[in-house]
């Protein structure tokens, strides 16, 4: 039996992964046509009874996680962020489609926030244009499996240092460190 | 009614209005047609002067009660055309009013005291293309994020992403990627040649 | 799933690697440039003949965080190296997990389901045109 961090032990570890897995409250950040595809699935009860998402959380105070379907543009980046910080521990975050993941088909747009793992932390990540409604089940399993490893009650990442966040500008392949792009 | 009926009925209104205002207007309306089949649409290309006499002329002349949209058209060299389509209920036709302004401190009067509808329209377009519109209420950012810098729709400004990822198809078959910047990589159609990327009067600053 | 989806289903990219001459078309016509292909070139010796120069496939990757699924990369493909397979389940937990290399896309190919028949009415194909006419 090892001690998990904060002294919980393996047995009450799991009983609160499976609780916490198996009666996930969904909160669906419906942003485009993903949400549709959402809409499709919850159509379908009894699979998603099977899987514990049920009911669906009217707020994100409510929720454990939070669906991100749709495309994330820099208008409602600080919506987003305020979403988040309003989701409940322990919370977990789903990116659900392609433009979700990275921007997607609009990867190159001028309004369109790169992935939404630009703001938030993401857990599992659904890949499709849009999913199939089977592939949202799927990615819910995922989820599930990964809150089954948890090695705790308060598994919530620290928020990163700010002075680590920095990255080092891009530049593409060949184009020298002083030469970019000089008018 | 046809297109062509629609239009030339505007332009007759326009010239009618414009003799009995204002002896010598600035420039002849001018008509077309747009598009075809279906989806044909009476083109009406007035001078940036009869702007706004023009599309009261279409709500109150021709019936053209419903405004739909107003945007406008990066023409480089010939500046911006600024097109609106209004549309008539009654009689289910349509005019697109069309007129053409100077791209240096582009600016072209509001329609809103004619089509109230036209306040978001023209916001629109000013923060895409940087049109100025005298006489409308409150010309605010509608769409874009309040820090945004530039306009997007304008042809020479810069998709900074397709800057900064390299092209995947830049390497020829039979090279890798590291070896591609050895000569003049082709490029992804539609992107300009990196020395093009910055206006000739672009400074630092903005 | 317990019925089959729908034939030409989009779910994964599949690559027939033996078919692939790294001709760059799919990287170049890919909409979202998520087509990520190094290759070399290689000699190949023919007794009797001049030797040939042959294209070989160092890496082929797709990045299916960004892909659409438009389908333009196996519609351009001369060579019948890309196929759609109706697989939906590969979720990750990184967003590198989503970025598949040569091995992953290969794995996908034993799913591609068998091409459905011809429609019976509609246009012959330009295979079947082209084998009825006379050889000149």
């Amino acid at each position: 039996m090892d001690a998990a961090p904060g002294g919980l032990g393996e047995p009450i570890r799991f009983v609160l992964n499976w609780d916490r897995r198996y009666s996930l409250w969904v909160f669906n950040l419906g942003l485009a046509c993903c949400a549709v595809e959402f809409v499709a699935t919850s159509l379908g009860r009894p699979e998603v009874v099977r899987l514990g998402a049920l009911p669906y959380a009217q707020e994100p105070d409510q929720a454990d996680l939070m669906l991100v379907s749709g495309t994330v543009t820099d208008r409602m980046a600080p919506a987003i962020m305020r979403l988040y910080q309003r989701l409940t521990g322990p919370r977990y975050v789903m990116s659900f489609g392609a433009c979700s993941n990275s921007g997607g088909p609009y990867w190159d747009s001028y309004s369109v926030t790169k992935g939404v793992d630009q703001l938030i932390p993401v857990d599992v990540y659904v890949p499709g244009c849009p999913p199939r409604p089977e592939a949202l089940l799927d990615g819910i399993r995922e989820l599930q499996e990964k809150i089954a490893r948890d090695s705790g009650p308060a598994v919530q990442p620290a928020a990163p240092d700010v002075a680590a966040l920095t990255a080092p500008l891009v530049r593409p392949p060949g184009v020298p460190a002083t030469g970019w792009p000089v008018p | 009614m046809t297109p062509e009926a629609v239009g030339q009925a505007l332009v007759t209104a326009l010239v009618a209005a414009a003799t009995a205002e204002d002896p010598t207007p600035p420039g002849p309306p001018v008509a077309g047609v747009s598009g075809g089949g279906r989806f044909a649409r009476a083109t009406v290309d007035v001078p940036a002067g009869a702007w706004v006499a023009a599309l009261r002329t279409a709500r109150d002349a021709v019936g053209c009660d419903f405004f739909d949209w107003l945007s406008a058209v990066d023409e480089l060299d010939q500046g911006y055309q600024v097109v609106a389509h209004v549309w008539s209920s009654r009689g289910r036709y349509g005019v697109l009013v069309r007129t053409r302004i100077p791209r240096a401190a582009p600016a072209l009067d509001s329609v809103v005291a004619v089509y109230p509808g036209a306040a978001w329209s023209e916001r629109e377009t000013h923060e895409m293309f940087g049109v100025d519109f005298p006489g409308h209420p409150g010309l605010a950012p509608l769409l874009l994020p309040a820090q945004f810098e530039g306009h997007p729709l304008r042809k020479d400004f810069v998709l900074a992403s397709r800057v900064v990822k390299a092209w995947p198809g830049a390497t020829e078959p039979g090279e890798s990627a590291a070896e591609a910047g050895r000569r003049a990589p082709q490029r992804p159609p539609g992107v300009p040649a990196p020395g093009d990327w910055t206006p000739p009067d672009w400074r630092p600053g903005g | 799933m317990s019925e089959p989806l729908p034939a030409r289903s989009r779910g994964v990219i599949a690559l027939l690697e033996e078919n692939c001459t790294s001709c760059m078309l799919c990287a170049r016509e890919c909409p979202d440039w998520c087509i990520y292909i190094d290759s070399h070139k290689e000699e190949v010796v023919v007794p009797g003949a001049r030797t040939r120069q042959r294209h070989v496939l160092d890496r082929f990757a797709i990045d299916f965080s960004l892909c659409m699924y438009c389908g333009i990369c196996i519609e351009v493909c001369p060579f019948d190296a890309l196929y759609w397979s109706p697989e939906f389940a590969y979720a990750g937990y990184d967003i590198r997990e989503l970025l598949q290399e040569r091995d992953d896309l290969r794995q996908w190919m034993p799913t591609v389901p068998v091409p459905p028949a011809h429609d019976p009415s509609g246009e012959p194909s330009k295979e079947q045109s082209a084998a009825a006419r006379r050889a000149r």
